[in-house]
């Protein structure tokens, strides 16, 4: 049978009642713990495996990648409404997503959020449907060199998100890759700038982090500057235009095309992925200028290329058992204690399972899609909501939400302190975005070049003899080199 | 006389009727932290040790995570928690040997814990990306011998498993360790894809993160350190049948509380383990995720242990990891 006949097979599996229902579980739960910020996808998979003592595996498997890949439709919604990342892959979405809701477009942006999730899912659904097993090999064929060449790719990024001042820009960016360092050393198991303390001694959490320097920031200069609302602007239209839609289009193919293909190598930070996006998307930009004030496309495409990396994802996990994100592996674990060992005999010997669970990530995303658009109109009203009741709430959520990361107080502890420095970062014009690049590409960085440099005893010219690896650092350095020439004529127009 | 006795006697009845009456451990749910990131060995076996108990008792046991510097930050978390059964830990070799072996000065004490019971062993298998040209442990021997800076292997953290699983074989077989590559990974799972993608060479790690990358053919199993054949890779030889029969590093998986935990719950667990190490669902299900179940009560766990320290520490100064 080929693909397609399987594919049809699936869906006839994915669409019995009982297989529906749990697809929708799996959404709505993913929604939730998409929007609360700390509460991950892993969590919310790993606190539902219990579940499979009793459920049957495909209804089990299903429910629980709707959670993983739910969990991206949710993300977005507080980082446009309130500025805070639901997920450390939505972080992005909140420079122009924020934006938008400010200028009461908060509709336009939750809903070109969901479309660009639907959308770039579901075409990265049907990359996973055909090219499955191929591309697992291809992906196995990246390693440290290679890694190594797209976090210099990566960092190329930290120019563009630099704002007026490039010195501010990698000033921040600076002080994210020494936040990085913090912690164990993965090479030798140093200690490193942990002051003799046990908080310190697991690294400074991400999530702390951005919780922090968005969420606490952001009420901190709400309050200061006594804001009513989030936004007084009316609440115009719910959907975007027309026009702007038609915009998003060419973004979302891209989104796609980055997302699925970066989403396939188990070694690439998600995280850095959206950057990617967003950054792509500024530099084929017309009008480069508009991002970061609201530009929908900055919405579109790290939304987009969020949910296109998920349905990456499930390329190495099926076909090989590699887990690319700590989500998948939660959801590895599942199909292990199913006995469904993935791997390319997982194709063969299972094909009715694993063409019903891609069958039904197709329909789960449909659920999501019509599932979230009508919230758009409830969650928008919110930016409304008097500063009095909701600044206090966001502090909550925030407290909560770097709990539940680690169920750590340091982290709380943490997400205060960065409150305060982002406030500071914030009077002193310096901006958060390459702090935050920074602390998610340089444990990569790290390993990537220290891997690569014991593979050759030392030797750096690994880095130009394997062509990938120079590919990617060429084009690195070039992108850095560009971004730096069109600074002065960009700040003239 | 007869009064005193009387009174004694219907004091006793009425203690011994107290204590009946009470109702049973546990009477609210049981927290098991795990100190790692949901999804590794550690916290599978949490996972199916807590879904048995909570069926058998009837109350939830949840496993927590708290990863974070390799296990120290969830250890901590219970040893400083009130020892009433409410909170455990699922204990592994990374948390109670391997740290101890490697840093000098762990922020907790080895014997400050109530050991409850071993759960599962989680064997190493040497492997090679599957095209290799080297078919036993043997051949990789000769060839890390040959040429030793051309040996490249892959270690899945720098406190795990493979540290010592990989340095125990290079050192049995004569090789100069100083000399050859070693290329250190965030985790199994990253370190074998290195494998299976030829970046490296060489790798030994557990079962349960090697198994299927082997039975997918991406990567060869050489050697099992285990008294056994593993159920399902029946080609790979154990390491006394490779002609490597002082190899004997071993991932597992236990039951521990904090210091002062009461006899009483310290049995009641150790007797479910033991009784979960019968149930045949229970063992088929450890056998999916790639597990051994072997069962060990309070006093052969802690024994356990120690020998397992043992073991760790002479090789991780001969390494010169320890610090």
């Amino acid at each position: 049978m080929d693909t397609l006949g399987f594919l049809f097979q699936g869906f006839g599996q994915a669409l019995t009642p009982q297989n529906l229902f749990f697809a929708l579980i799996g959404s709505v739960l993913g929604t939730l713990v998409g929007v609360l910020p700390g509460i991950g996808p892993t969590s919310g998979i790993a606190i539902l495996l219990p579940l499979t003592s009793f459920l049957p595996p495909t209804p089990a498997i299903i429910m629980l990648a709707a959670i993983y890949y739910g969990a991206m439709y949710g993300g977005s919604t507080t980082a446009i409404l309130v500025n805070i990342p639901g997920e450390v892959s939505s972080v992005v979405t909140t420079l122009d997503g924020y934006q938008m809701a400010r200028q009461g477009r908060a509709g336009p942006a939750l809903a070109i959020a969901a479309i660009s999730s639907f959308v770039a899912g579901t075409l990265g659904l049907v990359g996973l449907t055909f090219f499955a097993p191929p591309l697992a090999d291809v992906a196995l064929r990246i390693g440290p060199p290679e890694y190594f060449g797209l976090v210099v790719l990566a960092f190329s990024v930290v120019v563009s998100l630099s704002g007026a001042s490039l010195v501010k820009g990698l000033s921040a960016a600076a002080l994210g890759a020494l936040l990085a360092l913090v912690g164990l050393d993965p090479m030798s198991g140093v200690r490193r700038f942990t002051f003799g303390t046990s908080t310190l001694l697991s690294g400074i959490d991400f999530i702390a982090v951005i919780i922090g320097l968005f969420a606490i920031t952001e009420v901190l200069v709400g309050v200061e500057a006594s804001i009513t609302a989030v936004s007084t602007a009316a609440l115009g239209r719910l959907m975007p235009r027309w026009s702007e839609l038609r915009r998003c289009g060419g973004t979302l193919l891209r989104a796609t095309g980055v997302g699925f293909f970066l989403g396939l190598l188990p070694g690439c930070t998600p995280g850095a992925i959206s950057f990617i996006s967003y950054d792509l998307e500024r530099r084929v930009s017309r009008t480069p200028e508009r991002f970061g004030r609201g530009a929908i496309e900055g919405v579109a495409a790290p939304e987009g290329a969020n949910n296109a990396t998920t349905s990456g994802g499930f390329v190495p996990l099926f076909a090989l058992g590699i887990p690319a994100t700590p989500a998948l592996a939660v959801l590895l674990s599942g199909l292990m204690i199913y006995g469904l060992q993935p791997g390319p005999l997982l194709f063969e010997k299972r094909p009715e399972f694993v063409w019903a669970v891609i069958a039904s990530m197709y329909v789960g995303n449909v659920m999501l899609l019509v599932l979230n658009l009508p919230l758009v109109g409830l969650w928008a009203r919110l930016v409304r909501v008097p500063y009095a009741v909701m600044a206090p709430l966001i502090l909550l959520f925030s407290v909560l939400g770097a709990f539940s990361v680690r169920n750590s107080f340091g982290d709380v502890g943490m997400a205060l302190a960065f409150g305060a420095v982002g406030y500071l970062m914030v009077k002193l014009g310096y901006p958060t975005a390459p702090l935050v690049l920074a602390l998610i590409l340089t444990p990569m960085l790290e390993n990537a070049l220290r891997q690569s440099l014991s593979m050759a005893a030392g030797s750096p010219l690994i880095f130009v003899t394997r062509p990938i690896a120079v590919v990617f650092i060429g084009a690195g350095l070039a992108l850095t080199a560009w971004s730096l020439l069109g600074r002065p004529r960009r700040r003239t127009t | 006389m007869r009064r005193i006795l009387l009174v004694a006697l219907f004091g006793v009845g009425m203690t011994a009727g107290i204590v009946d009456a009470q109702p049973q451990y546990p009477t609210k749910p049981v927290e098991i932290v795990v100190g790692f990131a949901p999804g590794g060995g550690a916290d599978v076996a949490a996972r199916l040790t807590a879904a048995y108990a909570s069926k058998k008792w009837g109350q939830p046991v949840n496993v927590v995570n708290m990863p974070g510097a390799s296990g120290i930050t969830g250890t901590l978390h219970v040893l400083r928690a009130r020892p009433d059964g409410y909170t455990l830990f699922f204990d592994n070799h990374a948390v109670s040997s391997m740290l101890f072996a490697v840093q000098g000065d762990v922020p907790y004490k080895m014997d400050g814990k109530t050991p409850i019971a071993l759960v599962t062993l989680d064997p190493v298998i040497y492997t090679v990306k599957d095209d290799s040209p080297w078919k036993s442990l043997g051949d990789v021997a000769a060839a890390a011998k040959a040429n030793p800076r051309a040996f490249r292997y892959a270690l899945g953290g720098i406190a795990g498993v493979a540290s010592f699983s990989v340095s125990q074989f290079l050192y049995a077989a004569g090789v100069p360790v100083p000399e050859t590559n070693r290329v250190v990974f965030p985790g199994g799972a990253p370190a074998l894809t290195a494998l299976a993608g030829g970046h490296v060479d060489f790798a030994g790690q557990q079962w349960s993160e090697s198994g299927g990358l082997i039975l997918g053919r991406k990567i060869r199993g050489l050697t099992v350190v285990h008294p056994a054949r593993l159920p399902g890779l029946p080609d790979i030889p154990t390491a006394r049948e490779a002609g490597f029969p002082g190899l004997d590093v071993v991932g597992w998986q236990g039951l521990s509380g904090p210091p002062g935990l009461p006899a009483a719950i310290v049995q009641k667990w150790a007797a479910l383990v033991e009784e979960a190490a019968k149930d045949p669902a229970f063992l088929e299900q450890a056998l999916r995720v790639n597990k051994v179940i072997a069962y060990k009560g309070p006093e052969a766990f802690w024994r356990f242990q120690q020998e397992e320290l043992k073991k760790y520490l002479p090789l991780a100064t001969r390494l010169g990891i320890r610090k």
